[in-house]
């Protein structure tokens, strides 16, 4: 079990998190940066609690980025917005937070909580509301299962910050959420959501924190030994590969807030046998010879075929080699409640979701 | 200290719209609501800001949006209170009076329905000396006091809080919610002590909407007119008599933007006036020639009745007398000047008093 979160850690927890990210959640090397910077200032580390350890009645919160990650590429975090948030929702409910949750375990986001535990002297909870990452605030398991959206709290690196203290739906705070982001330059920290440890007991998908870094260490050992990682990650995931070959088209537009786009790759044994994949922040469907054959919420991760690096959906291009991951989705995220927030239908694709075997931990 | 019941609020309605430089949005549905919340809860307390403690904490509390969608989206009240109550509770403070964020139809108005619902004074001043577009645009800005924080709730009973670094993000951010929330919303800002506001805001404004009020009503009964009385009232200037001949207006990023043109008639026969807006009245033109441009107020009348006219209110073939008046002197000081210079709304011309470009 995970006790805590150090220097040598980050890098594991990076690779395995851009993996669960499905090409989203931000980029993993800018908040790792961030985060052994943190680290190193007065060689701390980032203790790791369980969900079942935080007492019923404590205060946690989910935080992470929010926005395009073609934009938080190019426009670097302040670096204390989410501290903000969280000291602005603190002193508006006059109650301490106990422990930083991790909204998305799925790229950036999965570190950047870490960045604000220390920050604010709490540990994280190992665990998320995705498994994943996706790209509305509205799509986790948080939301999902009837954790309250309101308050939360949205702040950037001008120093504003912005409280919602009573909203009719996380859909209506999404859709505010998304058009301020768009206000602070297209990239914001999140709050959201504030619960008790037992909405958190009841909400959370457990040990994704740990699974990132498994992951993560694996790949690693993978490039030590000189092994293409991808099958690897697909066992140790319970998915498969669904597909390896060049990529050989990207379309991508920031629009409304989002990285939205398609790409093709073809296969390198028969140009003609291609794979296409639409993505919107995350990959969404995946397609071949006409036929759906992974969507949402099952993750589809593209990784680089040598060194088994995750690709994000703002860093695609012409040329990279890779190896397309399919692995199944949480079982949390494939209940018929969940389905209708995360399913195929929620991003507008008219096909029912036909899971791959098996759950991700 | 003096109280205003439901009579009152008729002639503040109509001063208020005509201090609105066509914006503030129509004071017929806010009259309404505060001779209801009049009739119901007791006549409202108006107080000078020499009548407070120099510690009490004001509040003041609007309406937010485009008024071409005000006018059909009426608000229910709540919304206000909501805001009002969460501002209060944000600054851990018992706010003591509300005010008018500007002077201008409903939101001379509003902050009376709030007062007399809530059983608190309501301070006979305000930020603006009339209506303008955005939040950061008062005399308050000018001197430092920030309109964060700020809250805002709408009819379905969402609320938001607004902490920012400057007013401008205010405005920034809430414009951005309201939008979300259909274009009305309902705010309470610039909360500031008593000691601030004797410095900072411009006294006596309900009184002056209603002494203008009253000059219209009186005109009327004795069938008098009413332009020239409502001219002779503010101090200003007739510059124009005419028809509407067009009128361009969208709703553009929360806002009602657009421009009207008119012919002259009369002593102005064979003149044409161009008159451009964003939710209030900016600059306009007779001849191609500046006549009045923004922080001097216009206003838009009814030739026959001196009924103000708001920005989306103006329709072609009515009947016009448009005067221009002065400023708030405030306005005229640099850092006030800069909030809401012609050039900040995008017109290449500079501030002439108006006084100053007639005299001329």
């Amino acid at each position: 079990m995970m006790r805590q979160v150090a220097l040598d850690d980050t890098l594991a927890i990076a690779i395995g998190a851009g993996i669960l990210g499905t090409g989203g959640g931000g980029s993993t090397y800018l908040n790792r940066l961030r985060l052994n910077n943190e680290l190193r200032q007065g060689e701390r580390s980032v203790p790791v609690i369980r969900a079942d350890d935080v007492p019923d009645d404590a205060l946690v919160c989910a935080v992470g980025g929010m926005g395009a990650p073609t934009v938080s590429n190019e426009k670097l975090q302040e670096g204390q917005e989410i501290k903000r948030a969280v000291r602005a929702l603190e002193e508006h409910l006059r109650q301490k937070v106990y422990a930083i949750v991790i909204g998305e375990i799925g790229g950036g986001n999965a570190l950047g909580p870490m960045i604000t535990a220390l920050q604010c002297g709490t540990p994280v909870v190992d665990g998320d509301g995705m498994g994943r990452a996706f790209p509305e605030l509205d799509m986790d398991t948080f939301m999902i299962y009837g954790a309250a959206p309101a308050p939360f709290a949205l702040a950037d690196a001008h120093g504003n910050v912005v409280i919602f203290e009573r909203i009719g739906s996380a859909k209506q705070a999404e859709a505010f959420a998304r058009s301020l982001t768009i206000e602070m330059g297209g990239s914001a920290g999140l709050v959201m959501p504030l619960m008790t440890g037992a909405e958190l007991k009841a909400t959370v998908i457990r040990h994704t924190l740990s699974l990132a870094k498994r992951i993560g260490e694996a790949v690693l050992d993978c490039r030590a030994r000189s092994i293409e990682p991808s099958a690897t990650v697909a066992e140790l995931c319970n998915g498969v590969v669904l597909f390896s070959g060049k990529i050989i088209d990207v379309d991508r537009r920031t629009v409304q807030g989002f990285a939205r786009g398609k790409l093709v790759i073809s296969a390198f044994d028969d140009f003609n046998r291609k794979l296409e994949i639409d993505f919107q922040n995350e990959n969404l469907v995946a397609r071949s010879a006409g036929q759906v054959i992974c969507t949402v919420p099952d993750l589809i991760t593209l990784v680089t075929l040598e060194d088994g690096e995750p690709i994000g959906t703002e860093s695609l291009r012409y040329g990279l080699r890779v190896a397309v991951l399919g692995l199944p989705a949480p079982k949390e995220l494939k209940t018929p409640e969940a389905l209708t927030v995360v399913g195929p239908r929620a991003f507008g694709y008219d096909v029912d979701f036909r899971p791959l075997p098996g759950d991700l931990l | 200290m003096r109280l205003l019941d439901e009579e009152n609020i008729g002639d503040i309605a109509v001063g208020a719209a005509i201090l609105g430089s066509g914006g503030g949005s129509d004071p017929y549905i806010g009259a309404l609501m505060a001779r209801e919340a009049i009739r119901q809860y007791g006549p409202v307390e108006l107080r000078a800001l020499d009548e407070m403690d120099d510690a009490d904490l004001v509040v003041p509390a609007a309406g937010m949006g485009a008024p071409t969608v005000i006018v059909e989206k009426l608000p229910n009240g709540d919304d206000l209170i909501r805001a009002f109550h969460t501002l209060g509770k944000y600054t851990g403070r018992n706010p003591r009076a509300t005010m008018s964020i500007e002077s201008g139809g409903m939101n001379s108005i509003r902050p009376i329905y709030l007062a007399a619902r809530l059983g608190i004074p309501v301070l006979d001043c305000d930020g603006m000396g009339r209506a303008f577009p955005e939040i950061q645009m008062t005399v308050l800005t000018a001197d430092g006091i920030s309109a964060s924080p700020f809250a805002m709730s709408d009819e379905r009973g969402n609320v938001l809080l607004i902490d920012a670094v400057s007013n401008k993000w205010v405005e920034v951010f809430a414009r951005s919610c309201v939008m979300r929330m259909g274009a009305v919303g309902a705010i309470a800002l610039y909360a500031a002590t008593v000691k601030q506001l004797k410095q900072a805001a411009i006294h006596g404004t309900i009184t002056l909407a209603e002494e203008i009020g009253e000059v219209v009503r009186k005109a009327r009964r004795e069938e008098a007119n009413p332009v020239d009385a409502i001219r002779r009232a503010v101090d200003g200037f007739l510059v124009f008599r005419g028809k509407i001949t067009d009128v361009d207006r969208r709703i553009t990023a929360g806002f009602a933007k657009g421009n009207a043109r008119m012919a002259g008639s009369g002593e102005f026969a064979g003149k044409r006036l161009e008159l451009e807006f964003q939710n209030e009245h900016l600059v306009l033109r007779v001849d191609d020639k500046y006549v009045a441009t923004t922080p001097d107020l216009i206003a838009v009348l009814d030739a026959e009745t001196g009924e103000p006219i708001t920005t989306e209110a103006l329709r072609y073939g009515m009947r016009v007398a448009v005067i221009a008046f002065p400023c708030a002197p405030q306005w005229r000081e640099s850092a006030a000047l800069a909030l809401v210079h012609p050039r900040y709304f995008g017109y290449d011309v500079e501030y002439v008093p108006v006084e100053e470009r007639l005299s001329a």
